[in-house]
C-alpha cells in the first residue's frame, strides 16, 4: 500500500540544510495498521506529509498504491490523494463554510464516491447524528475530531493517515475517539498510519515504529512485520 | 497605558497588510478630497479677488452703436453731472508669453467701495496717479514678468514688446495675471489714444441710460463665483464619493483588525486594563493612524491639485470666463479642514468598532461562534438602513418635484447620494440571498457548492469592498453616460446652431457697407446676420394668470432663412414647426428652455419687455434648447430685434454657394475693407474650439471618476490581501483532500469574478438611474435645462467587464501567492476550527 525506500528530506534554514529524514525504509501492507512514534522534531509529521504526497523527498522514493509519488505531477498527486487517502489532522482542518453533514461528505463527493447510507451510518456511529446542520465552530473539540475522522473515512479510503488524532483531546475522550477510529478502520478495511506521542494510541495497532533523529530506531520496532 | 497601546499596535507588526490597507484607505480618501478642495479653494480665492475688483458689482455703460467709448463721451457725461468713471481694458503679453489683462482706472472717480479703491491709502494714491505711476499686481503674477517676490516692489520689468511697466506695487487682492494702473499710463501702454473700454458707475446711480448709450446693471452680470457654483459642487460631490469609498477601505481594515484582536483585548482586560481605557487606547490608535494618513493624503492632494489645476483653470476660463490662477492659493483653514474631514471620516468609520469594543464583555471576548449570527444581524440591519435611506431619497424626490426649476441643487445631490447609499447597503443582503439560492442549486457539485458556501463566509469581509466597487462602478457608468449623452446632444446642437460656413464680426462703422458688398457676391448664397441686446422682462401672461417682474434678460436675433429654419431645434411649438417659424418671422418670440422652465412658460404665453419706445408685448411661438447658456434668453428675427429693440449689429454668418472658395472671399474682403485676413472664421474652426472646450470641461470629472474606480479596486485588493493568510489556511484542507492547487486558484478567481459580475450587473441599472438623476435632476437644478438621457450599451458592457477585471486583478495577487506557497506550508499555517 505504502512504501518508503531510502527517503531523505532536509529543510533549508539560514544556517544551511537541516536534515529531517535520513534514509527511511518503510512498508505498510493493505489493511495493516502502524503507529509512528518519536520526540518532537524527530521527523514524524514530515514522514506523514511525504506519505500523503503533500511534499516530496529530496532523494529516495515514496510509493503509494504502487505509484511513485515523485514521478507524478502535482495535480496527479492531488487526484491520487483524493481517490486513495483519508487524512485526519491534529488541527482538524474542517471547512468552516460547510455544515457538519457537508463537511463529512466533502471528500467522498470530491472523489465521486458519495454513499449517503454510509455517511448516515458514520454520523450515527460518530455521535454526530442530529448535528448535521451545525457548523464546525459550533461543535466541541471531541465532536470536531470525530467529524474529521468521519470525513476521512466517508470515501472508504485504502489508506488512512492520522496525525496525532487524539492530541487535542482529554484522556477519556481520546480513548473513546481512538476506539471508534479503530473500529471504523477495521470495518472499511483501510490501512492505517498514525503519528502519535501516546503509547496508549500506539498499543492497539499492528506495529509501532519509533523515529529518532530522522532514522527508524530499529530497537524500538514492535509488533508483527 | 503606553505598554497597552504598544501591545495593541503590535498586531500590525504581524499583520502589516492590514496596516497598509488602513493607511492606504485614509491616504486615498484624504488625497482625493484634499486635492479637489485645494482646487476649489484656489478657484474661490481667484473669484473673490476678481469680484473684489470692479467689474461685476458696478453698472456699466457702452455705446449703442457698438463703437468704442471715447474720452470725449466721458467728459460730456461728467459735465452733465453724471457720476461715471472711465475704465480702459486691454491685453499685454508678458516675456514668457502669458497674456496679462491690463485695467486702467481713474481712482478719483471710481466708486469707492470696490476692494481696490477701498484698500488704497492716500500716500499710495499720489504715487498711483502721478508719473512714473505704479503697476498694481498680485504676487502670483510676478513669475510671468520674471520678477522675484523679494525684488518686486519698485521693479520695472519689460513686456514682450520691449515696453517697460511702471514701478510694481503688490496688491494681493487683485486677480492673477491682472495689472491695474492709472488710466493715463494704461492708455500709453495699450496705445489706445482717446478710446475707453467702458464707463462704470455705482449700482443704481443712473435711473436710465444716457442718450446713445446702453446701461448694463450690475445684477445682470453674473459673478464667476455664481456661474461656477455648480461646477465646484460637482467636483465636491465627486471628491465626497472618493472619500466615502476610501473610508469603506478604512472600515473594512478596522473591522478585521478588531476581529483578529478580540483575544488580545480579552487578555488585556484580564490583565487589568479597564474597558474604558481600552476604548481610549483604540481611540488613540485611530488618532495616530488618522494623523499619519491624513497628512500623507493632504500633501498628495496638494500635488494632485497642482497637476489638475491648469486643466481646471483652462476649463473655467473658457466655459465661464472665470480667471483662476495656475498657482495654488491655500488658506490656513484648508489644512485644518482637510485634517478634520479625514479624522471625522475615520472616527465615523471606526465608530462601529469602538462601540463593539466598548460593549464586549471579558468572557464573551474572543468567542468566534457568534460571528455567523452577528453577520445575519448585520445583513438585516443593512436591509433596514437601506430602506431608511431609500425613504429619505423618496422624500427628497417628492420635495424636489415641488421646487421651482433651478432650485434644490444640494437636495439633488442628496437624492443621488441616497440612491447610491441605499443600493450599496442592499448589495450584501442581495448577494447573500443569491449565494444561498445558488448553493441549493449546486448540491451535486461539491466544489461549486463549497465555493458558494465559502463566498458566503467571505462576504462579511468583502461586503464593504463590494459596496465600494458598486458605488464606483455606477458612478463611473452614470458620469460617462451623462458626459456621453451631453456630448452627443452638444455636438448635435452645434451642428444645428452653426449652419453657416463662415462667421464674421464686421467693424460697426463698416457694417452696412460690408453687408451690402457681401449681398452682391456670387460666392455668398445667404447672409445670416445676428444681433444682441439686453433688456428687462417686465411681465408674463400665462394661461393661468399674469405675473409682473423685473428680470434682466438677453434678446438675441437670428435670421430665419432657408438654411437656419430646417436645422434650428425646437422643443415645443404652439401650432407646429412651420407655423412657429412663420409667426417668428412675423414678430413672435422663441424662448430658451432655461427661461421656459424657470417661469413655467409654454408656447402661446406672452411676454412684456422693455424697449426703447416703451414696452413691447410679444407672443411665445416656441421653446428651443440652449446648451451653451446659463441664463434665460428670448429669440427674435434679427430684423424685428433691430426695429423694435434697437439692437446693434452683431456677427454675420455666411452660407457659401456650391463650390465657392472662402479663401478668395476672405482675401477680397480684406483688401476692399482693410480687414485682417483672419477676420472670417471657418465654422469648422468654431466647432473644433467649442468641442475642445467641452472635452476639457469633463477632463477632471472623468479623472475623478476613474480615480474613484481605482480606489474601489484598491479596496477590494486590500480586503483580499488582508485576509489572504487566513484564506490560504482555509484552502489547505481542500488541497490536502485532493483538490489540485491550480483548481483552487481557478475557483478563487471564479468566486470573486462572479461576485463582481453580480455587483456589476447591479451597477448597470444603478448607473442608468444615476445618469437620469444627473441629467433630469442635477442639471435642471444647476442650469435650468434638462438633457436627454442616452444609453450606451458599450459603456454598460465596459462596466461589467471592468467589474470582473477589477476583481480578477485584485484576486490575482493573493491567488499567485497561493500558487507559490509550498504545499506543506499551507497546512502549517493556522486554520480556524
Amino acid at each position: 500500500m505504502l512504501q518508503f525506500h531510502q527517503v531523505h528530506k532536509a529543510y533549508a534554514t539560514p544556517q544551511g540544510p537541516l536534515p529531517v529524514l535520513r534514509g527511511i525504509d518503510l512498508r505498510l501492507a493493505p489493511g495493516e495498521s502502524l503507529a509512528l512514534m518519536g520526540e518532537s522534531g524527530s521527523g514524524k509529521s514530515t514522514l506523514l506529509h511525504l506519505a500523503a504526497g503533500l511534499d516530496l523527498p529530496d532523494s529516495g522514493e515514496v510509493c503509494l498504491a504502487g505509484r511513485s509519488l515523485s514521478a507524478l505531477t502535482e495535480p496527479a498527486r492531488a487526484h491520487l490523494r483524493r481517490d486513495t487517502l483519508g487524512l485526519v489532522f491534529q488541527q482538524f482542518h474542517l471547512v468552516p463554510s460547510l455544515n457538519v453533514g457537508d463537511n463529512l461528505r466533502l471528500q467522498a463527493r470530491l472523489a465521486g464516491r458519495d454513499d449517503p447510507a454510509w455517511s448516515s451510518e458514520l454520523l450515527e456511529r460518530l455521535g454526530l447524528a442530529g448535528l448535521e446542520r451545525r457548523y464546525p465552530e459550533q461543535l466541541s473539540g471531541g465532536q470536531q475530531q470525530r467529524l474529521a475522522i468521519g470525513r476521512a473515512l466517508a470515501p472508504r479510503p485504502a489508506l488512512l493517515l492520522a496525525d496525532e488524532p487524539t492530541g487535542n483531546l482529554d484522556e477519556e475522550t481520546a480513548d473513546e475517539v481512538l476506539t471508534l477510529l479503530l473500529a471504523l478502520v477495521r470495518d472499511t478495511g483501510s490501512a492505517l498510519l498514525v503519528v502519535t506521542h501516546s503509547p496508549r494510541v500506539a498499543a492497539p495497532l499492528d506495529r509501532c515504529l519509533r523515529l529518532s533523529h530522522g532514522r527508524v530506531d530499529d530497537a524500538a520496532i514492535t509488533g508483527a512485520t | 497605558m503606553l505598554t497597552a497601546l504598544a501591545t495593541l499596535l503590535s498586531h500590525y507588526k504581524r499583520h502589516p497588510g492590514q496596516l497598509a490597507m488602513l493607511l492606504l484607505g485614509l491616504w486615498v480618501a484624504s488625497a482625493l478630497w484634499s486635492g479637489v478642495q485645494a482646487i476649489n479653494a484656489s478657484a474661490r480665492d481667484s473669484y473673490a479677488r476678481a469680484e473684489a475688483l470692479f467689474t461685476t458689482d458696478l453698472d456699466r455703460l457702452e455705446r449703442r452703436d457698438g463703437e468704442p467709448l471715447t474720452r470725449e463721451d466721458y467728459l460730456r457725461l461728467r459735465r452733465a453731472g453724471l457720476p461715471v468713471s472711465p475704465l480702459l481694458e486691454g491685453t499685454l503679453e508678458a516675456p514668457d508669453g502669458t497674456r496679462l489683462t491690463l485695467i486702467g482706472i481713474d481712482p478719483l472717480t471710481l466708486p469707492g467701495d470696490s476692494a481696490f479703491a477701498a484698500a488704497d491709502s492716500a500716500g499710495d494714491l499720489t504715487g498711483f496717479l502721478t508719473p512714473p505711476w505704479q503697476t498694481r499686481l498680485a504676487s502670483d503674477t510676478l513669475a510671468a514678468l520674471g520678477v522675484g517676490a523679494s525684488e518686486a516692489s519698485g521693479a520695472t520689468p519689460r513686456l514682450a514688446d520691449g515696453q517697460r511697466l511702471p514701478p510694481l506695487a503688490l496688491a494681493p487682492a487683485l486677480p492673477p495675471d491682472t495689472l491695474v494702473m492709472d488710466i493715463a499710463a494704461a492708455a500709453a501702454l495699450l496705445a489706445s489714444g482717446e478710446t475707453l473700454s467702458r464707463l462704470v458707475t455705482r449700482p443704481g446711480a443712473l435711473a436710465t441710460a444716457p442718450e446713445g448709450l446702453r446701461l448694463s446693471r450690475a445684477e445682470t452680470l453674473a459673478s464667476p463665483g455664481q456661474l461656477t457654483e455648480s461646477f465646484h459642487l460637482n467636483l465636491t460631490a465627486m471628491a465626497l464619493l472618493a472619500l466615502v469609498v476610501g473610508l469603506f477601505i478604512v472600515q473594512a481594515a478596522l473591522g478585521l483588525a478588531l476581529e483578529q484582536r478580540l483575544g488580545l483585548l480579552r487578555t488585556l482586560r484580564a490583565l487589568g486594563v479597564s474597558g474604558r481605557r481600552l476604548v481610549a487606547l483604540l481611540v488613540a490608535e485611530l488618532l495616530l493612524l488618522g494623523i499619519i494618513g491624513a497628512l500623507a493624503g493632504i500633501f498628495s492632494g496638494v500635488w494632485l491639485a497642482r497637476a489638475l489645476l491648469p486643466d481646471v483653470a483652462a476649463t473655467l476660463a473658457s466655459l465661464y470666463g472665470a480667471g483662476v490662477g495656475a498657482e495654488l492659493s491655500l488658506p490656513w483653514h484648508y489644512w485644518v479642514g482637510g485634517l478634520a474631514v479625514t479624522l471625522g471620516g475615520l472616527f465615523l468609520a471606526g465608530a462601529g468598532v469602538l462601540w463593539r469594543a466598548a460593549r464586549l464583555s471579558v468572557l464573551g471576548l474572543g468567542q468566534a461562534q457568534a460571528w455567523r449570527a452577528g453577520f445575519h444581524r448585520q445583513l438585516r440591519g443593512m436591509t433596514l438602513a437601506g430602506m431608511a435611506v431609500a425613504a429619505l431619497g423618496l422624500g427628497l424626490w417628492a420635495w424636489l418635484a415641488r421646487q421651482p426649476p433651478g432650485e434644490g441643487l444640494l437636495a439633488g445631490f442628496g437624492l443621488v447620494a441616497a440612491l447610491l447609499l441605499a443600493s450599496a447597503l442592499w448589495l450584501p443582503p442581495l448577494l447573500a440571498v443569491l449565494l444561498a439560492g445558488l448553493e441549493r442549486l449546486a448540491r451535486r457539485r461539491p466544489l461549486a457548492r463549497w465555493a458558494l458556501a465559502d463566498l458566503q463566509l467571505q462576504l462579511p469581509r468583502l461586503a464593504l469592498a463590494m459596496m465600494a466597487l458598486l458605488i464606483a462602478l455606477s458612478a463611473n457608468l452614470g458620469v460617462s453616460s451623462m458626459v456621453g449623452g451631453f456630448r452627443l446632444t452638444f455636438l448635435d446642437w452645434l451642428d444645428q446652431r452653426l449652419v453657416a460656413d463662415l462667421y464674421f464680426r464686421p467693424p460697426p462703422a463698416q457694417y452696412h457697407d460690408i453687408d451690402a458688398w457681401l449681398a452682391t457676391r456670387p460666392e455668398v448664397a445667404e447672409r445670416l446676420p445676428t444681433r444682441r441686446v439686453d433688456t428687462t422682462l417686465r411681465g408674463i401672461e400665462r394661461a393661468d394668470g399674469s405675473t409682473s417682474l423685473a428680470l434682466p434678460i438677453g434678446l438675441y436675433g437670428i435670421t430665419p432663412g432657408e438654411t437656419l429654419r430646417p436645422s434650428w431645434p425646437l422643443l415645443a411649438t404652439r401650432d407646429g414647426r412651420d407655423d412657429a417659424w412663420d409667426a417668428f418671422r412675423a414678430g413672435d418670440a422663441f424662448i430658451n428652455e432655461q427661461l421656459a422652465i424657470a417661469h413655467g412658460l409654454a408656447p402661446g404665453d406672452r411676454l412684456t419687455l422693455d424697449a426703447p419706445q416703451g414696452q413691447e408685448t410679444v407672443s411665445v411661438a416656441a421653446v428651443y434648447p440652449d446648451y451653451g447658456n446659463t441664463q434665460g434668453e428670448v429669440l427674435f428675427a434679427t430684423q424685428v430685434l433691430a426695429s423694435r429693440f434697437d439692437a446693434p449689429p452683431g456677427s454675420l454668418g455666411l452660407v457659401l454657394a456650391e463650390g465657392a472658395d472662402h479663401r478668395t472671399l476672405a482675401r477680397e474682403l480684406g483688401e476692399r475693407f482693410d480687414l485682417a485676413s483672419d477676420s472670417l472664421v471657418d465654422q469648422r474652426e468654431v466647432k473644433r474650439i467649442a468641442t475642445g472646450i467641452f472635452e476639457r470641461t469633463f477632463t477632471i470629472t472623468r479623472a475623478l471618476s476613474a480615480l474613484t474606480l481605482g480606489v474601489a479596486a484598491l479596496a477590494l485588493l486590500a480586503s483580499l490581501l488582508a485576509q489572504a493568510r487566513e484564506r490560504r489556511a482555509q484552502l489547505a484542507p481542500l488541497w490536502a483532500l485532493g483538490v489540485p492547487r491550480a483548481q483552487l486558484v481557478r475557483v478563487q478567481l471564479a468566486q470573486l469574478g462572479a461576485a463582481a459580475l453580480a455587483t456589476g450587473a447591479l451597477a448597470v441599472p444603478l448607473g442608468i438611474a444615476l445618469a437620469l438623476g444627473l441629467v433630469a435632476v442635477i442639471n435642471v437644478a444647476a442650469f435650468g435645462w434638462r438633457l436627454p438621457l442616452y444609453l450606451f450599451p458599450g459603456e454598460m458592457g465596459l462596466t461589467l467587464a471592468t467589474a470582473v477585471g477589477v476583481a480578477l486583478l485584485a484576486t490575482a495577487l493573493p491567488a499567485l501567492r497561493l500558487w507559490r506557497t509550498p504545499p506543506r506550508a499551507l497546512l502549517a499555517e493556522e486554520a480556524g476550527p
